[in-house]
């Protein structure tokens, strides 16, 4: 698969370029250069491919450069101004919730009162680390089952931050979040989606999950990163986030799948055979590379718990003291949707769990639809691995996999009444989720 | 440029492939480990193997001979340190036992004689099963079973031979076994099987 070239007027006259970035370089060094195809130029470096998330193969070079338009000020001061302000919104509405349900409550109790569930097993790790075998509270359950990359990095800023641990991973949580949400843009590249967007996850129903010591902002923020390198191609980079995603949650290692995806739509596109694509593949050492450098972080996680305690499987091996057992998905997800409440008409805990799964899949199915392959693939394996060992945590799951939220706020985006239902909806539903997170509620757990 | 050339990988490609087969080794390596656990053989037997439902932990069994331990609310705290895997709660009516077997660990001095142990138990039962059979061991020799049909309190005594107490001097691990314990929801995994509640046990001379 050779690296493609691209053809652009510089300075009156065309040229070829092997890549988009020599073409700049070459362009900024010459006083002929006419300063709108620089910066189309630049703006399509953020892009190469074109529109990638918006389901196209490859288009050609004339087609693609129809799109290109230079970043307005304004724009770049929406991109990171609607997020920030979000960010606040959401804040202080979880503070409000959290102050309705707890007289007591000061702003130093706050990051505390929040971390509930998971969140303490990640405050313990990231302070003790992980638990030998027996573990010391002579328990089944060693914390062997959380991915260690956000306990790592609370664990180093706490080294340099003096502060309780909560409230160093819900300032780490927060920064990850926006920057979750920024790292976006280039997916959306629509101001509406991406406002719709910035409020799901920094001010939305689920922003308590981003917002505490839980990994799913981390993931969310790799994923997105990993999916935005993929768009412009860099195979490396895509890998350097599915290893960082194989390290922070365990279904981060099939990213590879998306990037091999990728890759073979590549090589369609190009022309090339469907049985000719792994040696095409053995023909690009970077994607070699990117293949066994996506799950590196698993590995290296295994490796540890190997030395650690003897099993590298323990975090799979685990979910045993949790009772949960490797199963049919499809059975789960039939037993949850058939367990009807005993009285009245509210779904009952497990149906709302299901009912997260299947909107998970729908939103897989727009996304296979919409020829979004890699995305949808990894989503769908996103879902099913989870879902093969119950339904729990599946709200959690689902609002936590960018692909599946970026095409919901996508569709949204299309009327200006949803997202002004939407928008409204998010912030009440922040305000009553957050109460419903304090209460134990467990479809959130 | 020549064919020699454009055949020819760069330095790059060169280092990429390289790296990638660094990657691969390691991979393989962690995976051949994954393959070969060295845990512990209770580890092993309950997460690995899943042969038992009961994840054997060695608890220190602090007890004074003699003393009756309440496995209701009220007796957490002395109950603690004799429950090893097995149970839940206490709830208010006892701590209920899950899984196919349930383990007690008793310290007692060196050098006792037979040992008498009682149980008071009560069977968890519903529609489709009617009984609850235990079978309980010390230290791996059976000793008795104890039988229940209805959900009352039943006490059972049970004579523990001091010949068994050879494998594990200083300690009587206690197994009871469920061979009727029943899920209580239809998928609910084998560590949640539920058979009886504990209500209290006692570790007397005989």
């Amino acid at each position: 698969m050779a690296q493609a070239a691209f053809r652009f007027p510089c300075g009156g006259n065309s040229h070829t370029y092997k890549d988009l970035s020599a073409f700049v370089k070459t362009c900024e060094g010459m006083e002929a250069m006419h300063s709108e195809t620089l910066a189309r130029a630049k703006t399509k470096l953020g892009s190469p491919r074109g529109r990638w998330w918006r389901g196209q193969g490859r288009t050609s070079v004339d087609s693609r450069a129809k799109t290109l338009r230079p970043v307005s000020s304004g724009r770049i001061l929406a991109v990171l101004g609607m997020p920030a302000v979000f960010l606040v919104l959401g804040l202080a509405l979880r503070y409000l919730a959290y102050a309705s349900v707890d007289p007591q409550a000061t702003l130093a109790r706050f990051p505390d009162a929040l971390c509930l569930w998971d969140c303490r097993w990640y405050v313990g790790l990231a302070e003790n680390g992980y638990d030998p075998f027996p573990s010391p509270g002579m328990v089944n359950a060693g914390n062997w089952a959380f991915f260690p990359l956000f306990p790592v990095l609370v664990g180093l800023l706490r080294l340099a931050i003096p502060a309780p641990t909560i409230l160093v991973a819900t300032g780490a949580s927060l920064v990850l979040a926006y920057g979750a949400v920024l790292a976006a843009w280039p997916l959306l590249r629509d101001l509406r989606a991406y406002l719709l967007y910035a409020a799901f996850v920094l001010c939305g129903p689920f922003s308590i999950y981003f917002s505490t010591f839980y990994t799913e902002v981390l993931f969310v923020l790799l994923a997105t990163a990993g999916f935005v390198a993929l768009q412009q191609r860099n195979y490396l980079l895509a890998a350097l986030c599915g290893a960082l995603l194989s390290a922070t949650r365990i279904v981060g290692v099939f990213f590879v799948l998306a990037i091999l995806a990728q890759a073979f739509l590549d090589h369609r596109a190009r022309g090339g055979r469907v049985l000719d694509f792994v040696p095409a593949v053995l023909r690009r050492a970077d994607l070699v590379l990117a293949i066994f450098l996506a799950p590196l972080g698993l590995f290296l996680y295994m490796a540890f718990l190997h030395w650690h305690i003897g099993d590298a499987l323990a975090f799979s091996h685990v979910q045993r003291a949790w009772a949960r057992e490797v199963g049919n998905p499809l059975l789960y997800l039939w037993r949850g949707l058939t367990r009807f409440p005993a009285e009245g008409f509210v779904p009952t805990v497990s149906q709302q769990l299901a009912l997260a799964a299947v909107t998970g899949l729908a939103l897989t199915a727009i996304l296979f639809w919409r020829r979004r392959v890699p995305a949808a693939l990894f989503s769908l394996v996103c879902i099913l691995v989870p879902l093969a060992a119950g339904l729990a945590s599946m709200v959690r799951f689902m609002v936590a996999q960018p692909p599946l939220v970026l095409q919901l706020v996508e569709l949204l985006g299309r009327s200006r009444i949803a997202i002004v239902l939407a928008l409204a909806g998010f912030l009440v539903a922040d305000y009553y989720f957050t109460i419903a997170w304090l209460g134990g509620y467990l479809t959130l757990v | 440029m020549s064919e020699n050339a454009a055949s020819k990988p760069s330095p790059r490609s060169v280092a990429l492939y390289a790296l990638a087969g660094a990657l691969a080794l390691f991979e393989l390596a962690t995976l051949w480990a994954a393959l070969n656990p060295t845990a512990p053989e209770a580890y092993r037997a309950y997460f690995i193997d899943k042969t038992t439902t009961c994840l054997n932990l060695p608890k220190p069994g602090t007890y004074a001979l003699g003393s009756t331990v309440s496995f209701r609310s009220d007796g957490a705290a002395l109950a603690r340190d004799l429950r090893v895997c097995g149970w839940e709660g206490p709830a208010g009516d006892g701590t209920h036992s899950v899984g196919e077997t349930s383990r007690l660990r008793f310290a007692v001095p060196p050098g006792v004689g037979d040992l008498r142990l009682t149980l008071e138990l009560a069977a968890v039962l519903t529609e489709g099963q009617a009984d609850q059979l235990v079978e309980v061991s010390a230290n791996g020799v059976a000793v008795g079973r104890a039988e229940m049909n209805d959900r009352d309190a039943h006490v059972f005594e049970l004579v523990i031979p001091a010949a068994a107490l050879a494998s594990d001097p200083g300690f009587v691990n206690i197994a009871l076994d469920f061979p009727r314990a029943i899920r209580m929801a239809p998928g609910d995994n084998d560590t949640r099987k539920r058979a009886v509640k504990l209500l209290s046990a006692r570790l007397a001379p005989a």
